[in-house]
């Protein structure tokens, strides 16, 4: 039967624990994100463990390191879309295109009520800013 | 000569919208980009506005094909969050639903590859048997898609002793035809010449990126939820994982067909030993206590993860919902570098796409 336990972590715990999972050839389930009443997010990384899924939660963090160099596009693809649709930021991904319809179409022609990556960020760098 | 080649997002060779930008030498193709998006109904959104009972209702509306296993996973969710018990007979129905519907994926599949690669026969072939199976699914539940076979706590409709024959006397036409099937994919030439060395994802690749399900498993992956982590009786079954080592197209389609083989055996089983008993443990809407949890159903394009979060009241807090594409989606770059433009249909289409899944 499977299993589901949760477990708190620091955003400096973060790297650490996906290269430990990575080594033992765990995979990644997927990286699930939310935003709390509070309005901070909540950001899961559930790993496969045999039957149990271990979902690794940093609360109330805006900035995250990415882990796309530790599982590759299996991260990056949850990463991108968490960074597109919550005010989450992955410091380091080496992407900075939009995953849910691009920019900009060919010709300079982009898809009206698409606001580009780069404004994105910026609104989530910004507020970081203005908080701290 | 370098180009890029966009395809989509709306496109005649595409049966829903995604963008794609092939960038090209020439014939050969250097590199890829896939945007997604263009599906998306903000279903997470609307889930946290309805009740239990609503929530399958909608979730089983991400997709045509695999209705069942939304709403499937999304119960099973529930349950481990309640600590629900469901009776036996109910989950050897719901087994039953959602092997017969891993069936009629493979062959809209497997048709949809076959009409690709230019072998209309065989096309026709493969859904002509896939209607034998949708007839069974109306049979069962009175729809084609969208079954409404799953409550939370166990399964909707009951299978009588008429149907139960039904479907064991459709089980041994299609067994036969999917003999016949998989003999003629393995020998017939004009599948070798589209398939073979085409569209290649190593197994260094899949296990790297993650991909899941039956592209994992044609990459010589052995990963299969319903043996890594049984859930509803799955245990209680004797199958194999289908792999095939040579990694490309040619193996995506021998993986399906072998498949249908073991779906074939677990329902014969599951039908053999249904138990007595009751289906349900009741319609009424269910009292859900708070919590969280992640949830694992092998769908027919591989692993489903439902994230659930409660509140203890009548309405989920959260719902969280990534399908198999999301997780095969980025190999397609991959296996799409240094094939030919006009391979790149199939080899996009051999992951089995759902953009509406991917997209929620």
């Amino acid at each position: 039967m499977q299993e589901y336990k949760k477990i708190f972590i620091t955003k400096e715990e973060i790297r650490p624990t996906a290269q430990r999972m990575r080594d033992a050839n765990v995979h990644l389930a997927m990286i699930h994100g939310f935003i709390n009443d509070d309005g901070k997010p909540n950001v899961s990384y559930e790993y496969e463990v045999g039957p149990t899924i271990e979902s690794y939660t940093v609360d109330g963090e805006s900035v995250l390191p990415t882990i796309s160099d530790i599982y590759d596009l299996g991260a990056e693809w949850p990463e991108r879309e968490l960074q597109e649709l919550m005010e989450i930021r992955f410091e380091g991904l080496d992407n900075d295109e939009r995953l849910f319809m691009p920019d900009t179409m060919f010709e300079g022609q982009g898809h009206i009520m698409v606001t580009p990556m780069k404004e994105l960020i910026d609104k989530v760098h910004n507020r970081k800013e203005g908080t701290e | 000569m370098s180009y890029i080649v966009p395809i989509g997002p709306y496109h005649p060779a595409l049966e829903e919208p995604v963008h794609a930008r092939l960038y090209t030498d020439g014939e050969s193709i250097t590199d890829a980009k896939v945007f997604i998006g263009y599906n998306h109904r903000g279903i997470e959104k609307l889930a946290t506005q309805k009740n239990f009972i609503q929530t399958l209702v909608l979730v089983e509306r991400v997709c045509g094909i695999c209705s069942h296993s939304h709403a499937l996973c999304y119960a099973l969710a529930l349950e481990q969050i309640a600590g629900m018990k469901v009776p036996k007979r109910g989950e050897y129905i719901r087994v039953i639903i959602a092997e017969l519907e891993r069936l009629h994926s493979h062959y809209l599949w497997l048709g949809i590859a076959l009409h690709l690669i230019g072998h209309d026969s065989l096309f026709m072939h493969s859904w002509d048997d896939r209607e034998a199976i949708m007839d069974i699914l109306e049979e069962l539940t009175g729809n084609r898609v969208n079954y409404g076979a799953v409550t939370v706590g166990g399964a909707r409709r009951d299978i009588t002793d008429d149907q139960r024959k039904d479907i064991l006397e459709m089980l041994d036409k299609i067994e036969k035809s999917n003999i016949a099937l998989r003999d003629i994919l393995l020998a017939d030439k004009t599948v070798a010449l589209r398939t073979q060395g085409v569209g290649i994802l190593t197994t260094e690749d899949a296990y790297r990126i993650g991909a899941v399900g039956p592209q994992a498993r044609a990459s010589n992956v052995p990963v299969d939820v319903r043996k890594d982590a049984p859930y509803s009786s799955y245990d209680d079954f004797d199958f194999d994982i289908a792999v095939w080592p040579s990694c490309d197209v040619f193996a995506r389609v021998v993986v399906r067909v072998l498949e249908n083989v073991e779906s074939i055996k677990i329902i014969r089983q599951a039908l053999e030993n249904l138990p007595k008993g009751p289906i349900n443990l009741g319609t009424r809407i269910p009292k859900i206590p708070a919590g969280e949890t992640m949830f694992r159903h092998e769908a027919p394009r591989g692993q489903l993860c439902y994230k659930v979060v409660t509140d203890g009241g009548e309405t989920n807090k959260r719902v969280s919902i990534h399908v198999p594409t999301f997780k095969n989606a980025p190999t397609v770059p991959v296996m799409l570098r240094n094939n030919s433009v006009a391979d790149a249909g199939l080899i996009i289409a051999s992951i089995d796409p759902c953009f509406s899944c991917m997209d929620r």
